[in-house]
């Protein structure tokens, strides 16, 4: 046990997550028991992730044995999770959660290609687990300052940005290093992340300004509990959203509609695969 | 800054520039306070800025009279005008001496090679070093003696202080970097079978701000200390392996017993996270009736199979996306915070013949949630004393948090 160190479990939205598509091993590519990595955008290097959202659909896609596919929504988008046979306690818990529910999930994220060269990704989770709306507001909130934080040291490196023209580059810390390596790889646009963290913050702001000043019709909120409500999530705010939207809404649900379009491309190729 | 300030100026008037402290201090500022350069490069910094300012090349090699306390980098050449204030043993034939010399300032390691064919230097005299080259090993500095180096008996004496000048008396609890030389006061807490001939002693100290690993090299030739006296610790130096901190009592390192007794506490420490794992032996546990230690399959790593005693706790990790955090939870507290007793857990794990059950309870009513812990922390642990879930969020703070990324 001596010289293990756990990783961190990283906190990246759906989007940022779906937007991933570079991994690596540590130091030596060739040594198969060398942590795998996964670098999003905005730098956050992931063993492993942390995520808490709704559970909107789960099924069983196995053959002779058990493999559960989850769907996992957070206010920037959605995300598959996957548990199987090496994942007995995982793929336990996702059968038998009934959705839509929040759920916590800590998991692995992986890259898988397919035939055409389009790389999907989703997490294999090693736990799954029923948590309440509280613990899902203190995730979305957690989650947007780790996010910013990573962006700001983005922006420390970037200098095509207008705040930071120098060009001095740090590279004595490896989250920098991790930075530039994102920022080359994807030619990461700070405004796009930080316009995701901001939704993010702003639909829970909503969702709690609604919950203390009229409790009863909370439904209404994008993100705040359906626990009651059986019909899949998706399409309940989508409409409910339109009869009181801002323009700042209209975005984060066009958003949410080209997400659901892709999603249908990825099973089809999952299915096609196995 | 005024000690700054002068030095410099010192500096510059034996170049023959004059230039008013208001300037150099100006200079310094805005290195230091607005771009947070640390001290010594600001100074460096701010004198080849009136070096240059004067057309002043300094060569490289033309060594400088200085303090020991001003040496800041290694491959420096320097003139010191020191004490020799201990000669140690050398430990191969390429050093002629090694020992501690030092000045008003501080004390500085020094090695005079065997190559260099220098006069030996007495205890407790004062000379003038010629062209000595500072080194750092492990962030102390130390001057090395060569062939080019001069060696000259000085007529008057330097006043010395014996200490070390890096040396600074810490707590326990302060050591955050390695290879930090310092003084501690410490009780031995613990002292452990060294399977080492290079170690002497190795154990656990401790003062009322925590308790820490220690080495005593074999080399270093200290007098042996003993379990439950306190000491004044002189001159170690921190280490670190994989997160964790441990000193070096070296051949540098002096041992005063102290009369007073050393309090040892451990200072509780917080942290706030989700529960990112709930580890295998977690739950209900069979402990050795002799030593305590969690079984493995009714067997003790000291005792055997063993009649175990039924005990309940929780071994999680916490992480808030940063760090992770290992925690130990005892009984009584498991009990609180799961909502379930000894005794129901034994039932319950007899309904279902599996301990396992027990561990899935717990797992389902901490994964993925958010607390706060305190206690203090042991080895890689936190021991919980307090641990409550963290409140949920306000509208408040999702408001700052707004202001934050839009103004930026």
């Amino acid at each position: 046990m001596a010289g293990f160190t756990r990783e961190v479990a990283r906190r990246v939205f759906a989007e940022e997550l779906r937007n991933s598509d570079l991994s690596f091993r540590d130091g030596d590519d060739l040594n198969q028991y060398a942590p795998q990595y996964l670098l999003t955008p905005t730098g956050a290097r992931c063993n492993r992730i942390f995520m808490v959202g709704t559970l909107t659909e789960r099924d069983d896609i196995g053959g002779d044995t058990e493999y559960w596919r989850g769907r996992i929504i957070d206010p920037t988008g959605s995300i598959l999770i996957y548990a199987g046979q090496y994942q007995p306690e995982a793929a336990q818990a996702l059968a038998n959660i009934e959705p839509p529910a929040f759920v916590a999930v800590v998991g692995k994220p992986n890259l898988f290609q397919t035939e055409d060269g389009s790389v999907i990704i989703s997490v294999r989770a090693e736990s799954v687990q029923k948590v309440d709306e509280a613990t899902r507001n203190r995730w979305v909130v957690e989650t947007a300052k780790r996010t910013y934080e990573r962006l700001e040291s983005l922006s420390n490196i970037t200098p095509a940005s207008p705040k930071f023209s120098t060009a001095d580059k740090p590279i004595a810390f490896s989250s920098s290093m991790d930075a530039e390596k994102a920022i080359a790889h994807y030619k990461t646009d700070a405004r796009q992340y930080k316009q995701m963290v901001l939704r993010a913050a702003s639909s829970l702001r909503t969702a709690l300004g609604d919950e203390a000043f009229r409790a009863p019709s909370r439904k209404d909120t994008p993100g705040a509990s359906q626990e009651s409500e059986p019909e899949p999530l998706k399409s309940k705010p989508e409409t409910n959203k339109k009869s009181k939207s801002k323009s700042s809404k209209g975005a984060l649900f066009d958003n949410w509609a080209e997400i659901e379009t892709n999603e249908e491309v990825e099973i089809f190729h999952l299915g096609k695969k196995n | 800054m005024k000690k700054m300030v002068d030095q410099i100026s010192a500096r510059l008037r034996e170049q023959k520039i004059e230039e008013p402290d208001s300037e150099i201090e100006a200079r310094l500022r805005i290195l230091i306070d607005d771009f947070r350069v640390p001290e010594s490069e600001a100074k460096r910094s701010v004198l080849n800025y009136f070096f240059k300012k004067h057309g002043i090349t300094l060569v490289k090699a033309a060594s400088q009279k200085v303090k020991i306390a001003e040496i800041a980098e290694p491959g420096k050449w320097v003139d010191l005008e020191v004490k020799v204030l201990d000669l140690w043993e050398p430990q191969n034939e390429m050093i002629a001496q090694t020992g501690l010399v030092g000045d008003s300032t501080g004390a500085i390691n020094f090695v005079k090679w065997a190559k260099a064919t220098l006069p030996d230097m007495e205890l407790g005299k004062s000379y003038l070093l010629r062209n000595a080259v500072t080194d750092a090993f492990q962030g102390r500095f130390s001057v090395k003696l060569h062939s080019r180096s001069q060696i000259e008996p000085l007529d008057y004496e330097i006043d010395a202080q014996a200490k070390s000048g890096t040396a600074q008396e810490t707590k326990i609890g302060e050591i955050s970097q390695p290879g930090k030389w310092i003084d501690l006061k410490a009780k031995v807490v613990q002292l452990w079978d060294s399977n080492s001939e290079a170690i002497a002693q190795a154990g656990l100290i401790g003062d009322e701000t925590g308790s820490i690993k220690f080495v005593k090299w074999a080399k270093a030739d200290l007098p042996e200390i003993e379990e439950a006296k306190s000491y004044f610790l002189k001159n170690v130096i921190t280490d670190e392996f994989q997160g964790r901190f441990s000193i070096k009592l070296n051949k540098s390192s002096h041992i005063e017993e102290l009369k007073e007794e050393i309090e040892v506490g451990v200072q509780p420490i917080e942290f706030s996270g989700a529960f990112v794992d709930i580890q295998k032996g977690s739950g209900l546990i069979k402990r050795c009736p002799i030593c305590k230690r969690s079984l493995t399959k009714g067997i003790c790593g000291e005792h055997g199979k063993v009649d175990g005693i039924y005990d309940l706790r929780i071994k999680g990790v916490l992480d808030d996306g940063r760090r992770v955090q290992d925690i130990l939870i005892n009984r009584d507290t498991t009990e609180r915070l799961v909502g379930i007793t000894l005794e129901e857990a034994k039932q319950m794990a007899m309904e279902a013949l599996d301990h396992e059950v027990v561990r899935s309870l717990i797992e389902a009513k901490l994964m993925g949630r958010y607390f706060s812990v305190t206690g203090p922390k042991i080895d890689r642990y936190i021991l919980v004393e307090t641990i409550n879930e963290s409140l949920p969020i306000v509208a408040k703070e999702i408001d700052e948090l707004i202001n934050l990324i839009e103004v930026d």
